[in-house]
């Protein structure tokens, strides 16, 4: 008698509907083929010199705007941008920026989500008012708007000189307005918890308001949020293009496909179409993926609306 | 229902105070932080005759020293703020210096317009489509409507956007003109830009583009509404009380279908709101969007600050009306 | 009487009087899930007279709930489909006749009560809408006859203050209040049969007498069948008149009530007699009927019931059994009829 335990349920119930929703998505094609793209896209993030080996900084004027007539291969495979960079350098060392900022906004957002859904529901009271508040207000701003307004107010010249100062800016926009969906579903889950007759029951046992919370209410709250999760990194994605295009995102000469893309549209009218398409094409592709993903996902994890 | 009403007003309030003081509190922050956007007044670097920023600060009402103090509330503007609101006043532009209650006069309705387009398309498209995949579930119909309108919300707006003002609508717009001629419905519909002597005809095609803004949500929540009420007892008893399937449909399914709808709607209306501001920066329609798109690229704090405070006071007015509609839709309802 | 007799005839052409009230002759029903077809009724069999009660007994899944929704014509198709059989009212095969008609058969002369009230009930009407819809689709009744139909209704079935509750939503209601709105909605129409499926399950112990007793009262009153589908013999051997017993998609065994109970004629019967608590056998263990039901995707070879059953030989594993009648109106599908029903097995 080391520790008190409550009964069994959680653990065993939350490893059954985790394991049943891995092998329903292993068996749907679309999932597969959307995980190998996502697959791809985080090595490029990851190891970018395994698809190039080439520099995105190494320019010469003298090489600007090739055009990829010879497809994937000379020593251009995409041909060259405006400056006579390598395009298929700058589009795969692109591919950081753009992930990591996803990835940090997203982490940051379900952390806040999860920690004040998980308070506001299990304390209720005061607390619960005051973040039910602070969630009313922050969610009639849109998350693209919010991240415009914070963005054009703050506007300032930032050294790209490395990953932290190029993403810091928009990602801590992008996260400020949205926690609030994760902090939505972690209540409501937490409200429905909190009276089952397993945390009762723990309760009764003596087990500490913050072991009940992190232990037994937890990992009943972290399904829905998983389940938005895939289709909200996508959605980042598109605002973090929507941002560069408005000039307020990334900024140059850093490079993330919103930048591309907005450099891109510049060219495109001009017969350079290549310099849009492939960053246009890459997005949408990974968008569709985690989309995708999100989708199956949803499905597996809520049987009910299958 | 009553009170019930009268506290959501209450709380609404009270929500657009808090959203209007922390606008206001950034707006503060960035002059703390980056300077006086009056000397924008004067074309940015050149330094200005002090007496004369003086006089300019004064007309914008930064010349409270709370602007010189980094992290000041600056509650004394804020009070001036609010006061001048009430009355009306929104102050004036920086570029241009017009009256900002007067170009929302004319923006809002713009904006509107757009909305009703948008509100229909999403409705009308996803009502069909999540139908039709409830019908076939688990089939290819099924499949191939996800797949879609998921791709569909996966491409930006914006990229739909100018893939269609570059790409398709020119050669669109003269292929209608030879057939149906210049000034007919037809050669006006495809512009690639708003144009107010046709302000409903140019507007239908952006308001098309804002509405495919969360059509994969919106099939979804159709397509799961319809799928559990067909499947539900109550359909059966339906069935089981003699009713035609038309009568079943209309009395029994359609009106439990409609709350998923309406939630749709509310949930979907920031989006819209955030796909409007893309969509009216470039189709040029002078609406709210627009505004605020220009009012970021020209650094005009007040206007976005303004044009954030409109779009807020509409998605409260939305939840507001969603959740007294659902009052009407759902007897179970009842509001203490 | 005469007049019901005159509306069957106006609405279901051929009907003979001399017929019984419902006769359902080897009913069966196939469902379609994932390319294979599962059987859930198998050759269902049994006779409504008008007046009586007939019990279908049976553990959930043995197919006595898609036997009512298949003489309803509510099956859901897909993935359910009736193959094959039989259902009689008055002599006319009601599975024959075009869809115009059979919407006519349902809630003019069988209606259903459902086991949950409160989500067979469209939560969105007031139940007085619900109730009163009946006549206006199927009577073309005004608005305001209709409600006061829906009144007359309400009260009949013992709601007190049934003028201002016409107008309460469902979940205004408490349980057995509900099951009384949806007891009020199947008589509306005045049916020749009531089907009620499981009425009582969802309910307290005290409501269910009073629900129970409720039907009975009308059943009496109106001279109707009444087909009582239930798990809960205690319940059959205060109402029922007829009993028939299913197991894996078949009736097993078929009597009337003082048969069945004293003198079952199949073991399954047996076994579940002897499940029934009783008060004078005190001390002794309950039995228990050993093993599962079977899976209607792979039922066992010959008798579904041989793996459960402590009579049986080697015969069960092998042969499908014959019906067996070992007296006059009790019949069983079972190799040891006569052996059981003599209390030798």
């Amino acid at each position: 008698m080391s520790e008190l335990t409550a009964p069994v349920p959680t653990t065993e119930r939350q490893a059954s509907l985790w394991s049943d929703a891995f092998r329903t998505m292993r068996r749907r094609p679309d999932v597969i083929i959307a995980s190998l793209v996502l697959l791809l896209v985080f090595t490029m993030a990851a190891f970018p010199g395994l698809f190039t080996d080439k520099s995105p900084t190494a320019c010469a004027g003298r090489d600007a705007r090739l055009r990829p007539d010879t497809w994937f291969t000379g020593e251009h495979p995409l041909g060259t941008d405006a400056f006579g960079c390598d395009f298929a350098a700058t589009l795969v060392h692109g591919t950081r920026p753009t992930i990591v900022l996803a990835l940090t906004v997203i982490v940051a957002s379900v952390a806040v989500g999860l920690v004040l859904g998980i308070y506001a529901g299990y304390y209720g009271g005061w607390l619960d008012t005051l973040i039910s508040r602070s969630l009313d207000v922050f969610i009639v701003i849109p998350m693209l708007m919010g991240a415009i307004l914070i963005l054009s107010l703050f506007r300032g010249r930032v050294s790209a000189d490395n990953l932290f100062d190029t993403i810091a800016a928009p990602a801590l926009a992008l996260a400020l307005f949205g926690w609030m969906e994760f902090c939505r579903y972690t209540r409501a889950a937490t409200l429905e918890t909190k009276n089952l007759d397993y945390v009762v029951a723990a309760k009764c046992l003596g087990a500490s308001d913050r072991r009940i919370m992190f232990k037994h209410i937890l990992p009943n709250a972290i399904v829905p949020v998983t389940a938005v999760v895939p289709t909200t990194i996508g959605g980042i994605i598109v605002t973090e293009a929507a941002l560069a295009v408005l000039g307020i995102g990334v900024q140059p000469p850093a490079t993330s496909w919103g930048v591309l893309l907005s450099d891109g549209t510049e060219w495109a009218g001009g017969g350079y179409v290549y310099l849009f398409a492939w960053p246009l094409g890459l997005l949408i592709l990974t968008v569709f993926a985690f989309a995708t993903f999100g989708d199956a996902l949803r499905d597996a994890l809520d049987p009910k609306l299958r | 229902m009553g009170r019930y009403v009268i506290r959501r007003l209450l709380q609404a309030l009270l929500t657009l105070g808090i959203v209007l003081f922390l606008l206001h509190y950034l707006m503060a922050l960035s002059v703390q932080v980056r300077g006086n956007p009056a000397l924008l007044f004067f074309g940015g670097d050149r330094t200005p005759d002090p007496a004369m920023l003086a006089q300019v600060e004064r007309l914008y009402g930064l010349d409270n020293p709370c602007y010189e103090r980094t992290g000041d509330p600056c509650l004394a503007p804020f009070v001036d703020r609010l006061q001048n609101f009430v009355r009306g006043d929104l102050g004036t532009t920086l570029n241009g210096n017009r009256d900002v209650a007067e170009l929302l006069s004319i923006y809002i309705p713009n904006t509107l317009r757009l909305f009703a387009f948008s509100v229909i398309t999403l409705v009308a498209v996803s009502m069909v489509l999540g139908t039709w995949a409830a019908r076939h579930r688990g089939r290819f119909i099924d499949h191939t409507v996800r797949g879609t309108t998921i791709l569909a919300d996966s491409i930006p707006v914006f990229l739909i956007l100018l893939t269609y003002v570059y790409i398709v609508a020119v050669p669109l717009t003269r292929w209608a003109r030879d057939i149906w001629g210049t000034e007919s419905f037809m050669g006006q519909v495809f512009r690639p830009s708003y144009n107010p002597d046709y302000p409903w005809t140019t507007i239908i095609v952006p308001g098309i583009i804002v509405g495919t803004v969360g059509l994969a949500t919106m099939t979804r929540l159709i397509r799961a509404a319809q799928l559990e009420n067909l499947g539900s007892d109550f359909v059966r008893t339906a069935k089981a009380k003699g009713l035609k399937p038309l009568r079943i449909t209309v009395v029994h399914v359609i009106r439990n279908s409609m709350i998923p709808i309406i939630t749709g709607i509310g949930f979907l209306f920031a989006f819209m709101l955030s796909g409007a501001v893309l969509t009216e920066g470039v189709m040029g329609i002078p609406g709210m969007g627009r505004m605020i798109f220009q009012a970021v690229q020209r650094q005009e704090g007040n206007l976005v600050i303004v044009g954030l405070t409109v779009s807020a006071f509409v998605v409260v007015v939305v939840s507001l009306v969603v959740d007294l509609l659902y009052a009407a839709l759902d007897p179970r309802i009842r509001y203490e | 009487m005469a007049e019901t007799m005159r509306v069957i005839g106006d609405t279901l052409p051929g009907v003979d009087r001399n017929a019984p009230l419902l006769e359902v002759d080897s009913l069966r029903v196939e469902f379609q899930v994932r390319g294979e077809r599962i059987p859930a009724v198998r050759g269902a069999s049994f006779t409504l007279e008008q007046g009586r009660t007939l019990a279908i007994v049976g553990e959930s899944g043995s197919g006595k709930s898609v036997t009512s929704q298949a003489i309803m014509g509510i099956l859901d198709t897909p993935p359910g489909h009736i193959t094959g059989g039989r259902v009689l009212l008055h002599g006319v095969d009601i599975l024959e006749q075009d869809e115009e008609t059979r919407r006519t058969v349902r809630g003019n002369h069988i209606a259903i009560v459902f086991q949950d009230a409160l989500s067979a009930l469209n939560p969105l009407w007031s139940v007085g809408f619900q109730i009163g819809e009946l006549f206006r689709v199927h009577r073309g009744a005004s608005r305001r006859e209709a409600k006061r139909r829906a009144i007359e209704l309400l009260d009949l079935v013992g709601i007190p203050d049934a003028k201002n509750r016409i107008g309460h939503y469902p979940h205004q209601f408490s349980g057995g209040m509900r099951q009384r709105v949806m007891i009020a909605m199947a008589l509306a129409l005045e049916p020749e049969v009531l089907i009620a499926d499981e009425p009582t399950t969802a309910l307290d112990v005290t409501v269910q007498a009073q629900i129970m007793r409720l039907l009975k009262r009308i059943q009496a009153e109106r001279h109707m069948g009444l087909i009582l589908i239930t798990h809960d013999l205690g319940v059959v051997a205060d109402v029922a008149d007829d009993v028939a017993v299913m197991y894996a998609g078949e009736v097993v065994e078929r009597a009337d009530i003082y048969d069945t109970f004293k003198r079952p004629a199949h073991p399954y019967t047996k076994a579940l007699l002897r499940a029934i608590p009783r008060v004078d056998a005190v001390g002794g263990e309950l039995e228990v009927i050993r093993g599962l039901p079977p899976n209607p995707a792979a039922l066992p070879s010959g008798c579904p019931f041989h793996p459960r059953c402590f009579a049986a030989e080697d015969v069960c594993a092998d042969e499908v059994p014959p019906w067996i009648e070992p007296a006059e109106g009790h019949g069983s599908r079972c190799h040891f009829a006569e052996e059981v029903y003599t209390d030798e097995r």
